[in-house]
This record gives structure tokens, C-alpha cells and sequence, in this order.
């Protein structure tokens, strides 16, 4: 869903992305893009078009769950939540975003290995 | 709904070949997104047709959001694979185990086939139902195989009634079940070749006699193992995402298929029937396509002459 020099480094975390977004708060899909952007800074930038097939293949792996809700001027949102799933999905990927981060910033810290 | 929406929302549905279930969902998501995001422009201070601008060029073009929504939502689960497999498997059956020899167990099959066929079409024809869809077309053939059988001048006088007639019913079939997708249509019409090559490696003069029968018999593993093949190929159709590869899967495995058919029926089968064989196979695969490029293209030009001159 990337486009831009980015697209391979973001391509295998857009599912953690997303499920991180929904972590604290059941949002619809345009409230999902504007939340990724601000907290990005601008960094994720995507076709947005694209965010629904994603969201439905978390919802067919059970990591996610939509629900539409009419709101009071008689429009629809389809908001999405968390399944137990999800969390669990969650915290697995954090750990392994956390090592790998780790890793990465030990290997491009200078001078810190002996020969 | 303002048209420019309203247009885009069409052609992606029509592009990501949406079932009715799915398509509404998301295309009401997608339409709520739009409109969400156009408030939120026009509040900016964008005018209208700026604002759809934007909106639409960051929601992306109608190809790439079509692919992704394809991609997501095509594949089939796994009880749609043993669905839409299932048909081949009893056809291989019938061979494998030699069933064929038995009447009851060749009316049962062909029973099971046109009741599930009639259910999947009633049912709006899931992708499942193609492929039990195709042998129900067995029959047509089997009347003009029949006709053979009749008196000289009888069948000098009905096949020329039969083929136009057996070619009109073949093509509204086509026609209907290619509105919702083309591959589909080729998928049905998938086993229709290969059926055909067995038949020539059996009856090459296209009657069917004793020894034809004899032929049968010894060929009935390599029969058997077509149809196995063609159930492979539709599992695989039905997990698969992209659409490219489908169409690769059905070309490629169509081919080998009548390569095995005409290598078992070596001496039956020259080089010419091969090729002929192999121009029937795309035929088949390619002629929902060209349907439902002429239809859009006839319907292009009603639209065009639909609408009045503008200066």
C-alpha cells in the first residue's frame, strides 16, 4: 500500500501498523489514515483506497473485527476493533519490532565491537 | 451522489469483479471514506471539484484500488475448493476405479453433477458452481455424438440443425455466465477439450464401438489422471489471489493436460490433432474474453449514440 523509496522497508509491517492503531481505540477506515499520518509525522503516506483490502484480510485472519454504526446524521461508519487475536498477534509483533530495532541500532552504532 | 463519485465507485466495483454480498460492503466503505474526507476539504477551503480531485488522486486509481480489492477478496476457502474440485474427482473416479462399467454408478454421478449444477446456478452461481456448470454441458455434445448413429441421410439432415443450435445454446451459456467474470467461463468450459481429445484417442472415425470401449478400458488410469489433474488446477484457481496467475494456471494447465491425453494416446493422436486440440483449448479459454469485449465494446457504442451532440 506504500508508494514511494519506502515501499519494501514498510511492506511486511503494514499489518502491524494497523493493528497497532486499533490498539487503543475501536476507529473507521478514515480515521485509521489520519491517525496514521499524524502519528507518522507524514511518514506513511499510501493510496488510501488501498487500507480496506487490508483491513479485510486482518478481519478474515480474525486479527480484527468491523461492525457498521449509524451515526446521528443517518450516515454509516464501519468501525474496527481488536479480536483477542489481534492482541496476542500484537504483542508477538512489538517483541519482534523491538528486537529487530535493537539489532539494527547496535549494528549501526559505531566503534561498539572488538576485534 | 455526485456523478464523478458515483462513477468511480462503479468502475472499481466493476474492475474487482465484486460479488453482490462483498461488493455493497465495500463499496459503502469506500463511498463513506470519500465523503468523510470531501467534508473535511471543502471545510478547508477547497472548492468542490478541487476537493473531489484531491480526494480521489490519494484514494488512488480505480486499476491499482480494484487489484488490491480483487486480491483480497477472490480466494476461495477451503470448502470452496473441495466444492469446485469435487466434480473432476467423481469424473476420475469413474475411471480410476472403473466405475464406468457400472450404469448405477454413472447415473448417480451425472445425477449429483446436474442437481449441484441447477443449485449453483439457482443459488447465483458462487464460484464454486463453474465447474460442475461445465459438465452439465456434456450432454450437448452427447446428442451430437448420438446423432451420428442415425441413418445416413438422418444425420446429413440433423447435424446442420444441431451444430448452429448446439453453438447458439453454447454461446448464451458463455454470455451468461461471463457477466461476472470471463475466467469463470473458461473455467467451465475447461474439461470440454480434454473430454474431446479422449474421445478422438478412442473413436478416432467418432463412433463409439466395441473396441472403442476395449480403448476405454486401457486408457482409463490416463483418463482418470486428466480429470485429477483438472481438480488440482481448480483448487489452486480457487486459492489463488491474483488474477494473472489464475489466467496462467488455466493456460498452462489446460496444455499439459492435452499433452498427457495425446501422449497415452499415442498412435491415435498425430501431431495435427494436437495442434487442432491445442487451438480448441484456447479457443475455450479465450472466447469469454472476446464475448465480453464485444459486449462492452457494442455497449460503448449505444452509450456513444445515446448521447446528444455537444458543441
Amino acid at each position: 500500500m506504500q508508494v514511494g523509496p519506502k515501499r519494501d522497508l514498510i511492506k511486511g509491517s503494514s499489518s502491524y501498523l494497523l493493528l497497532s492503531l486499533l490498539e487503543r481505540q475501536p476507529m473507521y477506515g478514515y480515521q485509521i489514515v489520519k491517525e496514521l499520518t499524524t502519528r507518522s509525522q507524514g511518514y506513511f503516506k499510501f493510496k488510501e483506497g488501498t487500507l480496506y483490502p487490508a483491513l479485510h484480510r486482518l478481519e478474515e485472519s480474525g486479527l480484527i473485527s468491523g461492525r457498521w454504526q449509524m451515526l446521528p446524521n443517518g450516515r454509516q461508519r464501519r468501525y474496527y476493533h481488536l479480536t483477542e487475536k489481534g492482541e496476542a498477534k500484537l504483542a508477538l509483533e512489538k517483541s519482534q519490532w523491538q528486537d529487530f530495532l535493537t539489532a539494527i541500532n547496535l549494528t549501526l552504532q559505531p566503534g561498539t565491537s572488538r576485534p | 451522489m455526485i456523478p464523478e463519485l458515483s462513477q468511480y465507485l462503479e468502475k472499481i466495483r466493476h474492475k474487482a469483479k465484486l460479488e453482490d454480498d462483498d461488493g455493497s460492503a465495500i463499496i459503502s466503505e469506500l463511498e463513506a471514506h470519500i465523503e468523510d474526507k470531501l467534508q473535511e476539504l471543502t471545510e478547508a477551503g477547497l472548492s468542490k471539484e478541487e476537493a473531489m480531485h484531491t480526494c480521489l488522486g490519494e484514494m488512488g486509481s480505480t486499476r491499482l484500488v480494484a487489484r488490491h480489492i480483487y486480491e483480497a477478496y477472490s480466494q476461495g476457502t477451503w470448502k470452496q475448493v473441495l466444492l469446485a474440485a469435487m466434480p473432476h474427482i467423481l469424473f476420475g473416479l469413474l475411471f480410476v476405479l472403473n466405475w464406468w462399467h457400472y450404469p448405477g454408478w454413472l447415473f448417480i454421478v451425472l445425477m449429483a453433477i446436474f442437481a449441484t449444477a441447477i443449485y449453483g446456478w439457482w443459488r447465483g452461481k458462487p464460484t464454486w458452481a463453474f465447474s460442475w456448470l461445465g459438465y452439465s454441458l456434456v450432454p450437448v455434445l452427447c446428442v451430437g455424438g448420438l446423432l451420428l448413429y442415425l441413418p445416413r441421410g438422418w444425420s446429413l439432415l440433423a447435424l446442420p440443425v444441431y451444430f448452429p443450435l448446439a453453438l447458439w445454446w453454447l454461446y448464451r451459456i458463455i454470455a451468461h455466465t461471463s457477466r461476472r467474470d470471463w475466467i469463470f467461463s473458461s473455467l467451465m468450459l475447461l474439461p470440454l477439450p480434454i473430454m474431446l481429445g479422449w474421445f478422438l484417442a478412442i473413436s478416432p472415425n467418432g463412433k463409439l464401438t466395441e473396441y472403442s470401449l476395449q480403448r476405454v478400458d486401457y486408457f482409463a488410469p490416463w483418463i482418470g489422471m486428466s480429470f485429477m489433474a483438472m481438480a488440482l488446477t481448480i483448487a489452486a484457481f480457487i486459492r489463488l489471489r491474483q488474477r494473472r496467475l489464475r489466467i496462467g494456471l488455466l493456460a498452462v494447465s489446460g496444455c499439459l493436460t492435452l499433452t498427457l491425453v495425446v501422449y497415452y494416446g499415442t498412435g491415435r493422436l498425430n501431431t495435427l490433432t494436437f495442434l487442432g486440440l491445442l487451438i480448441v483449448m484456447w479457443g475455450v479459454l479465450l472466447v469469454p474474453l472476446l464475448e465480453r469485449r464485444l459486449r462492452s465494446g457494442r455497449l460503448l457504442i449505444w452509450k456513444h449514440k445515446d448521447t446528444p451532440a455537444t458543441t
